[in-house]
């Protein structure tokens, strides 16, 4: 009888923390989505497109012009390697893994300040087979992305693009 | 036996300060001295004069309030002339408030007004200039350069000496999902339908 008294305590003593810790994250402001930011990653090459993979998404018109319309970005292909849209926490940092599992590119950012209508300034990584190879300060704008020209590979080039993405619409 | 008298008592002597059997010898011996009976009276008349001259005992002036009585004593000698009565309805007692007050309000309006156009300026401040990103490569022999974009429609970072991803890598069991369109944010909304190369 006492021994199932003693157990009936530690079961209660612990679901109570559990609660407790559970109820303080979802109080905790600091991960309160202050916005969201999307990671792409595109195979850029003036060779066949075909060697990336069949998976490899061609990409619109509309970004194929827009890569086009910067100079040290203009190949005559495009593909989608891969995309992740992560939330810009408040007070916390998250990493965008694009090329899911691999993690041979990855972006860490989080926020500067408090986002307005015109800008996001965001702290910035760029990791690339582990290992930090770019650290900025990034201000990203509604139509305003940024285009990281990044490892050579399969004989052309990925581009590692960062941009914010639009509030996710509430379901049906 | 010596009995002339030494410096001190025969200046003692001469000042009528001796007495007893000190005064006794130095008579004694005076008797034959006639310049120094001479010089006895000459300081006994000189004495004299001097007592006559200058009161026996004299109030000394009070040194308390010396400075008060001093002016005083001036006030009383030159007799102030009479104040001017103050008006209370003179014009200075309102203008000098009125003239305080209107300059404080008057330089809270400038500083309003001048804060109000600094920030009009700021609003209304062209953002065509593209202030570049402050770029940090930690990897030795990465470089990165930056590039405004054209038009400044993108920000753009070209890395130079990174490693090549090998070939071998496959992305293909990537799980990419194709993008749906209100996440295409790369994608410029405006721009027209390629022509393709």
């Amino acid at each position: 009888m006492k021994n199932r008294r003693q157990w009936l305590r530690a079961v209660v003593s612990v679901a109570a923390v559990v609660l407790s810790n559970g109820a303080f994250a979802q109080d905790d402001p600091g991960k309160s989505n202050i916005g969201r930011v999307g990671v792409t990653v595109y195979y850029a090459t003036d060779g066949d497109p075909k060697v990336a993979g069949a998976k490899a998404a061609a990409v619109s018109q509309e970004t194929a012009k827009r890569l086009r319309g910067e100079e040290r970005l203009r190949f005559k292909n495009y593909r989608t390697l891969g995309q992740e849209v992560q939330p810009l926490l408040r007070s916390y940092e998250s990493w965008a893994q694009p090329l899911k599992p691999s993690d041979e590119i990855l972006v860490r950012f989080e926020a500067r300040s408090q986002p307005t209508a015109q800008v996001t300034g965001l702290d910035l990584e760029l990791w690339l087979s582990r290992k930090k190879v770019l650290k900025m300060d990034a201000h990203l704008e509604g139509k305003r992305p940024l285009f990281v020209l990044g490892p050579e590979w399969r004989g052309g080039r990925l581009i590692i693009a960062v941009a914010l993405a639009p509030e996710e619409k509430a379901g049906p | 036996m010596n009995t002339n008298p030494d410096e001190s008592t025969l200046a003692l002597w001469l000042d009528d300060e001796l007495t007893g059997a000190e005064l006794a010898a130095v008579e004694t011996w005076a008797n034959s001295q006639p310049d120094q009976l001479a010089a006895r009276d000459e300081v006994r008349r000189w004495r004299a004069t001097m007592a006559a001259a200058i009161p026996a005992s004299i109030e000394p002036p009070y040194p308390d309030f010396f400075n008060s009585r001093v002016l005083q004593a001036i006030r009383e000698q030159n007799p102030p002339a009479e104040r001017t009565v103050k008006n209370p309805s003179s014009w200075r007692s309102w203008l000098m408030p009125m003239a305080a007050c209107s300059g404080m309000v008057m330089a809270f309006w400038i500083g309003k007004t001048s804060q109000t156009a600094i920030a009009q300026e700021v609003v209304n401040a062209p953002r065509a200039i593209p202030v570049g990103p402050v770029v940090y490569t930690p990897e030795s022999g990465v470089k990165a350069e930056w590039i405004a974009g054209s038009k400044a429609s993108a920000t753009v970072i070209v890395l130079n000496g990174v490693t090549a991803i090998p070939d071998a890598t496959d992305f293909s069991a990537t799980v990419y999902v194709p993008m749906d369109r209100e996440i295409d944010s790369t994608a410029d909304s405006e721009a027209q339908p390629e022509v393709g190369p």
